[in-house]
């Protein structure tokens, strides 16, 4: 009683279309197994980094030494933050590269760092102000935060604001532009150096310098200070004659000035707060790991890892100033590390502060 | 005798036997891709301690705190936004459902495709067209139009319940244009010989699609509940908190603050709970199975010229306003170099971007490699998907039962509220125990576990796209089958699988498609150097290079469109002709 249905599959075009989903279906169960073998191999480094040369860096170490099998996990700061938070005691990453010292300090105050990685490499000044008594972490390059980048088609240099006082002054008024800390890495070191600058904080207690950095903030927003959430949307407000200027990370105006948007600078108020890319190698890691770990690093900060870093990122993160004895920046839009004036902030007493400090910016700034 | 009378037949009790253990592995297979990852999330609401995020094994604290401020603020405005888009997508989608399938107007298999095109251009996208379009200095203001109040209007609740209905609209649609190609004209003809009039007859017509509308309702409001690209994007520069932002805002600091985020998500699942007992109360009430092997097709209504000209122009309004702008700014984006930039010049057209797609400015960035992967990932996931969606609607729609199903239905509907960022870190939480890696299984940072975390994702909303149909679908059909002497293989190959394809087929495009867009669960748990396209995508958006970036979202779209063409074709060639006149179909009218 059964109606006959023809069966498939007996005609040619029917066979071809048959092969290839079969086909199609083969490769990804091969991707399957092909990851699933991955995994078996036994513990392994893997780089968990925010870094635009990273794939470039990671690339060129495997290729320079035989038998090393580094992968990366390229993520922004944010989610790899999230990640190294969420997996806890039982970590997956072997080293992280991020811009900014905060959560290195928090990390290793959890006992989550190996101790004593710094390669013996010659560091300039700038570079060892930025290592820790403990040797948990080490600088691999430098960039500034809160940079005054502007149009030089909207606005001249020697109109530009020269101190932070300068910003709360009518001429600047609706002209000034920044990110949102709890959308932006770099923007919470930037608040955090203003209130150490603001607050003439040396040590102790923060309480004055929080109160000082609060009440400037509210007076630039008094201000007509213009918040965008990150680096792209801030200097798009600047393309689009919104606004004339922003206080952002350096690498990112360079980045601008070098590719879409020649006609943008940028300077530097007096003082600006040195962000470098910080890389650090998992303390919880098994010890075979933590060594390649450590030659990793080692690579970073060679001449030869160095070189790949200026040229992985040409237009965004290789736009930085080298941490080392005889090396220069990747483009000559980037003046001389001694031209900056740059101070650097105790990533161990900013850092705790960064929640606290970025709720209350969103409340107070954002939608204040 | 009383033995026969008490004792169960032994082919029922091997069902009952038979019905627990599927039951049993099902839930199973449920609680390890959704239950087991998003409960360890939801835990930490109150014992942060169990994870090792703070030092409370039980406390209120969060609770309090994410009740208040902005975090709180965020809870009010998704649920009035959600409530709107919900009452607005579904009375759309049923008028578009009526237009396309039981009228004349013009272009009816072009309306179906491009609701599906509508389906797979992920939100945040449909943001950046219309911000290209309407920003100074943007796509519109090189014609001569002002957008300046617009551009203002546009950033606010306006803007996103616009852009947010538009996307809730083609699921709406879907899951009643089921309810309607089920629907034979034999009810609306019953009604019309009884004397009613048009309006008295759609009045009776249209209940017995209930269950597709509130489905409909159900799915749009958990879809955007959960909804992250406009939260993200429009409701950040509006400073209109919604939800899912302020759940991401709380673990984007460093500490993130997971507690917090668990109590939004544990409100984002439970406010999905008044839609669906609203509408298993309805379904309650009686049988809506309408299509059986006598369904007849339904006649059409032949508007006048005027009046056909009329619905079409109202159609093509919409999806100009839906699909054309966010097309039209993604493309603009991809092509002009001068866009948003203050010029006085002409628009400044160049394929630059799409060169810097083949040669990246960031070294061994590309998007080939990820693009691979994506489709490979995609067509794993989308068919796993499918099978367990099946599955899952048959279950959904049973009427027999009761306490399973409606289980079944809430805990469905909860997971599509589930943000994306939720399941995860869920999956971190879970599959990272050391417990599991090192006595069960160990698939942290592997393919197969974001797999699965994307299979978790899709099966939810998959399942509500095919309980529809499905339940269209009278058991009457099988048993006859059965009957007949067919096995139970048989059966559901002749019998089912016909009717099943065509939703088989669309359900597996549709996951395919988000698979391939989808960022949240890519970014958190993809295998170290096995990078998705969305990920790469997104290094370029977040790196100032808008420009690749748009023309990589481009090509990753035309991408979509080719598979879905030769899924199609395949389709065709490999089926029976039968099989593409019967039962649900998404395009065909």
């Amino acid at each position: 009683m059964h109606m006959p249905i023809k069966k498939p599959g007996s005609h040619p075009a029917r066979f071809a279309a048959v092969a290839i989903a079969v086909t199609a279906a083969s490769l990804s169960l091969s991707v399957m197994g092909a990851s699933a073998s991955a995994k078996s191999a036994g513990p392994t480094l893997v780089v968990y980094s925010a870094q635009g040369y990273d794939s470039a860096t990671v690339k060129a170490f495997n290729a320079t030494h035989p038998g090393f099998n580094v992968t990366l996990n390229d993520n922004s700061t944010g989610p790899l933050l999230q990640q190294i938070q969420a997996e806890g005691n039982h970590p997956t990453w072997g080293v992280l590269w991020v811009d900014g010292a905060q959560a290195f300090a928090q990390l290793d105050r959890e006992g989550l760092l190996a101790k004593h990685i710094v390669p013996k490499v010659s560091f300039d000044t700038v570079g060892r102000a930025n290592i820790p008594a403990d040797g948990s972490y080490v600088p691999t390059g430098l960039t500034a935060t809160g940079a005054l980048v502007y149009d030089s088609s909207q606005i001249k240099a020697s109109q530009l604001p020269k101190t932070w006082a300068d910003l709360l002054k009518p001429q600047f008024r609706g002209m000034v532009g920044m990110n949102d800390p709890s959308q932006s890495g770099p923007t919470y070191p930037l608040i955090a150096g203003v209130m150490s600058y603001l607050g003439h904080y040396r040590s102790g207690s923060t309480t004055a310098a929080v109160k000082a950095g609060e009440a400037y903030f509210t007076k630039l927003k008094a201000n007509g200070l213009v918040i965008n959430a990150t680096n792209g949307p801030t200097l798009g407000a600047i393309a689009a004659h919104t606004i004339k200027m922003a206080i952002i990370q350096s690498s990112a105006g360079y980045g601008a000035e070098v590719s879409t948007s020649p006609t943008f600078r940028v300077a530097y108020l007096n003082p600006v707060t040195a962000l470098p890319g910080v890389i650090g190698i998992d303390g919880k890691m098994p010890k075979v790991v933590q060594g390649e770990a450590q030659k990793f690093v080692d690579y970073v900060l060679s001449p030869r890892g160095q070189h790949v870093m200026q040229i992985g990122d040409p237009q965004g993160d290789s736009l930085f100033w080298p941490v080392l004895n005889g090396e220069k920046p990747a483009n000559k839009a980037i003046p001389p590390l001694t031209s900056v004036p740059m101070q650097t902030t105790n990533p161990a007493v900013w850092g705790p502060l960064e929640s606290r400090i970025n709720t209350w910016f969103s409340a107070n700034i954002n939608n204040g | 005798m009383a033995t026969e009378l008490t004792t169960i037949p032994p082919p029922l009790a091997n069902r009952r036997r038979r019905l627990s253990a599927s039951s049993v592995v099902l839930w199973v297979v449920l609680g390890l891709l959704i239950i087991a990852p998003v409960v360890s999330f939801l835990l930490l609401a109150t014992s942060p301690r169990l994870f090792q995020q703070g030092p409370q094994y039980f406390t209120l604290h969060y609770v309090a705190e994410a009740f208040g401020g902005s975090t709180g603020r965020g809870i009010v405005d998704s649920l009035w936004v959600s409530l709107t888009v919900s009452v607005v997508a579904v009375a759309v989608a049923t008028t578009f459902a009526w237009l396309i399938h039981r009228t004349n107007v013009y272009g009816r298999r072009v309306w179906a495709v491009l609701m599906w095109l509508l389906l797979i251009v992920p939100t945040w996208m449909m943001t950046l067209g219309w911000s290209d379009l309407l920003q100074p200095y943007g796509a519109a203001s090189f014609f001569g139009v002002n957008t300046h109040f617009i551009y203002g209007e546009f950033f606010g609740p306006l803007g996103i319940v616009l852009v947010l209905s538009t996307a809730a609209l083609p699921f709406a649609y879907f899951v009643i244009s089921a309810g309607m190609r089920g629907l034979g004209s034999e009810f609306e003809d019953a009604a019309r010989i009884h004397g009613a009039s048009r309006w008295r007859t759609w009045q009776t017509v249209l209940p017995i699609i209930a269950p597709a509308i509130l489905s409909a309702f159900a799915i749009s409001f958990a879809e955007t509940m959960s909804d992250f690209g406009v939260a993200f994007t429009l409701g950040y520069h509006a400073n209109f908190p919604m939800a899912t932002f302020t759940l991401f805002n709380a673990i984007s600091n460093f500490p993130a603050n997971f507690p917090v985020a668990a109590v939004i998500a544990i409100v984002l699942v439970l406010s999905t709970i008044p839609p669906i007992l609203l509408q298993s109360r309805v379904m309650r009430r009686r049988s809506y199975a309408v299509l059986s092997g006598r369904t007849r097709p339904a006649r059409q209504r032949e508007f006048r010229p005027l009046g056909r000209v009329g619905a079409t122009a109202g159609i093509s309004a919409v999806f100009l306003i839906a699909l054309g702008v966010p097309i039209f700014g993604a493309v603009a984006g991809s092509f002009v170099t001068n866009l948003g930039i203050y010029s006085s010049g002409p628009v400044q057209l160049s394929t630059t971007f799409y060169q810097q797609v083949l040669h990246p400015s960031i070294a061994d960035k590309s998007l080939a490699a990820p693009l691979v992967l994506s489709n490979q990932l995609g067509l794993v996931v989308a068919s796993v998907t499918g099978l367990l969606a099946i599955v899952l609607a048959r279950r959904l729609i049973t009427n027999v039962g009761g306490w399973s199903q409606r289980i079944t239905d809430v805990f469905l509907l909860g997971s599509v509220a589930v943000p994306g960022v939720v399941l995860g870190v869920g999956y971190i939480f879970f599959y990272n125990l050391s417990f599991i890696t090192g006595h069960i299984v160990d698939l942290y940072k592997t393919l197969p576990l974001l797999m699965l975390a994307l299979v978790a994702n899709s099966l939810p909303g998959q399942t509500r796209f095919m309980a529809g149909p499905v339940g269209q679908i009278q058991p009457s059909l099988a048993e006859a089958s059965r009957v007949h002497g067919a096995s139970r293989w048989r059966t559901w190959r002749t019998t089912s699988l016909p009717l099943f394809s065509r939703v088989l087929l669309w359900g597996w495009l549709l996951t395919f498609t988000k698979t391939i867009a989808e960022l949240a669960i890519a970014q958190i748990l993809y295998p170290p150097s096995q990078e998705p396209a969305s990920v790469t995508i997104q290094a370029y958006l977040a790196n100032f290079q808008l420009g690749t970036g748009t023309a990589m979202t481009v090509l990753t779209l035309l991408e979509m469109l080719v598979v879905i063409v030769v899924a199609l074709g395949l389709y065709r060639l490999l089926t029976p002709k039968g099989w593409r006149r019967i039962g649900w179909s998404g395009v065909k009218s």
